[in-house]
């Protein structure tokens, strides 16, 4: 066996061992992905909400943690608080309409993650 | 020859250089995440580990010859936008008719960069040097005595940002490489002896023109910037894809055996929040490029995620 070869090997042992460890840490927090929204993504409701609640899928920071919300006449989010990996986002009264909310959000290990969507307020 | 390389090299690493911009951590550009695909390389940098990646498939050869690859790469974020891979394979070769031979493949290491990146329209463009070293691997399994320099050119586009009349279309993306595989020999001998001259035979090493393209449809996608239909959690979180690779020889060929080879890959990502796992099948586009289908999967973790204050972030900077 030439040194070629025992460096692969070793090399081989190193990655198999980094996977097992990677596997084996399972208490890291991952990047912040929208869970699930009220309203719902891309629904269309009757009665016009009064808040925004979106939830994603780990802890965010209060500080760096935003939304925003936008209608035919304009922006229509009224303030932001967060609890957790919730966000809720007040609304000012909403006209029928097409609405799109665009979120930026940090998670509590650092990542960042963005998305926008729309709902509708029916006539 | 050696200068023509230097120059492509050192374009690539000067292009690279001058156009390094910020960008996050794995694939994500804007709402838009691009997973890790098992032929083509994602067009991100990103602080990842990809093992392990096994594929079998039945070779073009004639009679074929059943191959096993079992793969792993680590890729490392130096700076946000500038990263190292090492990947190594080890391979199993069984011919009809003859002993089974196994053996490493030559180790690759690739240096690559994310120049551009614009989230409102999910697009993003890099470029990469990939340096196979020669003589690092086993003759036994194929593997060069030669070393292979590939500058490639990579990008990701997503649809997200089609008017909100195309729908559920908007979820689909695509991603693709583009790249030109140089040998650092023009030539290598076979091992033969022409029996009118006596003199070892040489064949040359042609240069490759190397293309890669998926087709993704992103159900996380779908769920959170699009249309939420209920679906269980599972199906939220898989990528079905289509990927297409294909190699042809351009330069230095004539009196080679090379012919364009490729395959189409259909398969299916799931999406986890550290790690995902990928399948697909392999179909041959011809003869000389398998003689059967055969298949890939891949265990491939988000160190990024895992090891977020140390292992996972840059070495320098942010």
């Amino acid at each position: 066996m030439n040194g070629l070869h025992i460096m692969q090997k070793k090399l081989t042992s190193l990655i198999c061992q980094l996977a097992v460890l990677a596997l084996a840490t399972g208490t890291a927090e991952a990047h912040a992905q929208l869970q699930s929204a009220s309203p719902t993504v891309g629904a269309t409701v009757a009665a016009a909400p009064a808040q925004l609640t979106l939830t994603f899928s780990e802890r965010l920071e209060r500080g760096y943690s935003r939304a925003e919300v936008r209608g035919p006449g304009g922006r229509v989010d009224a303030g932001v608080t967060i609890s957790g990996n919730v966000m809720r986002v007040g609304l000012k009264h909403l006209a029928p309409g097409t609405y799109q909310v665009d979120w930026r959000v940090l998670s509590v290990d650092t990542h960042k993650t963005e998305g926008s969507y729309s709902f509708t307020v029916g006539k | 020859m050696t200068m023509h390389i230097l120059r492509v090299a050192g374009l690539t690493g000067a292009f690279v250089l001058l156009h390094a911009t910020a960008a996050g951590a794995h694939c994500f550009i804007g709402g838009r995440f691009f997973p890790a695909t098992l032929n083509v390389d994602d067009p991100c940098v990103a602080d990842e580990l990809s093992l392990p990646t096994v594929t079998t498939f039945r070779d073009g050869g004639d009679p074929s010859t059943r191959e096993v690859d079992i793969s792993g790469e680590f890729s490392k974020r130096i700076t946000s936008t500038f990263g190292i891979s090492v990947a190594g394979t080890w391979t199993h070769l069984r011919p009809r008719g003859e002993p089974s031979v196994n053996g490493f493949q030559n180790i690759e290491t690739t240096f690559k960069t994310q120049f551009y990146t614009n989230a409102p329209h999910e697009f993003v463009l890099s470029a990469a040097l990939s340096v196979e070293w020669g003589g690092t691997g086993s003759k036994s399994v194929g593997a060069d005595s030669f070393s292979t320099l590939t500058p490639t050119v990579y990008f990701g586009k997503g649809f997200g940002d089609l008017p909100a009349g195309f729908g559920a279309l908007r979820a689909f993306s695509l991603t693709g490489q583009i790249g030109y595989a140089v040998p650092t020999q023009s030539q290598s001998l076979t091992g033969e002896i022409d029996p009118d001259t006596g003199l070892a035979v040489s064949a040359p090493n042609p240069q490759f023109l190397q293309f890669g393209t998926t087709l993704q449809y992103s159900l996380p996608y779908l769920k959170a910037s699009v249309v939420d239909l209920g679906l269980p959690e599972f199906a939220n979180q898989l990528i079905p894809l289509v990927e297409f690779n294909l190699q042809t020889p351009i330069a230095n060929a004539s009196g080679s055996d090379a012919v364009t080879t490729g395959t189409v890959n259909p398969g299916i990502i799931w999406v986890g929040g550290k790690y995902q796992i990928g399948a697909e099948a392999i179909i041959p586009i011809n003869r000389a490029s398998g003689s059967g289908p055969g298949a890939i999967a891949q265990l491939h973790i988000y160190l990024d995620d895992l090891f977020p204050t140390t292992l996972g972030r840059p070495l320098l900077g942010e």
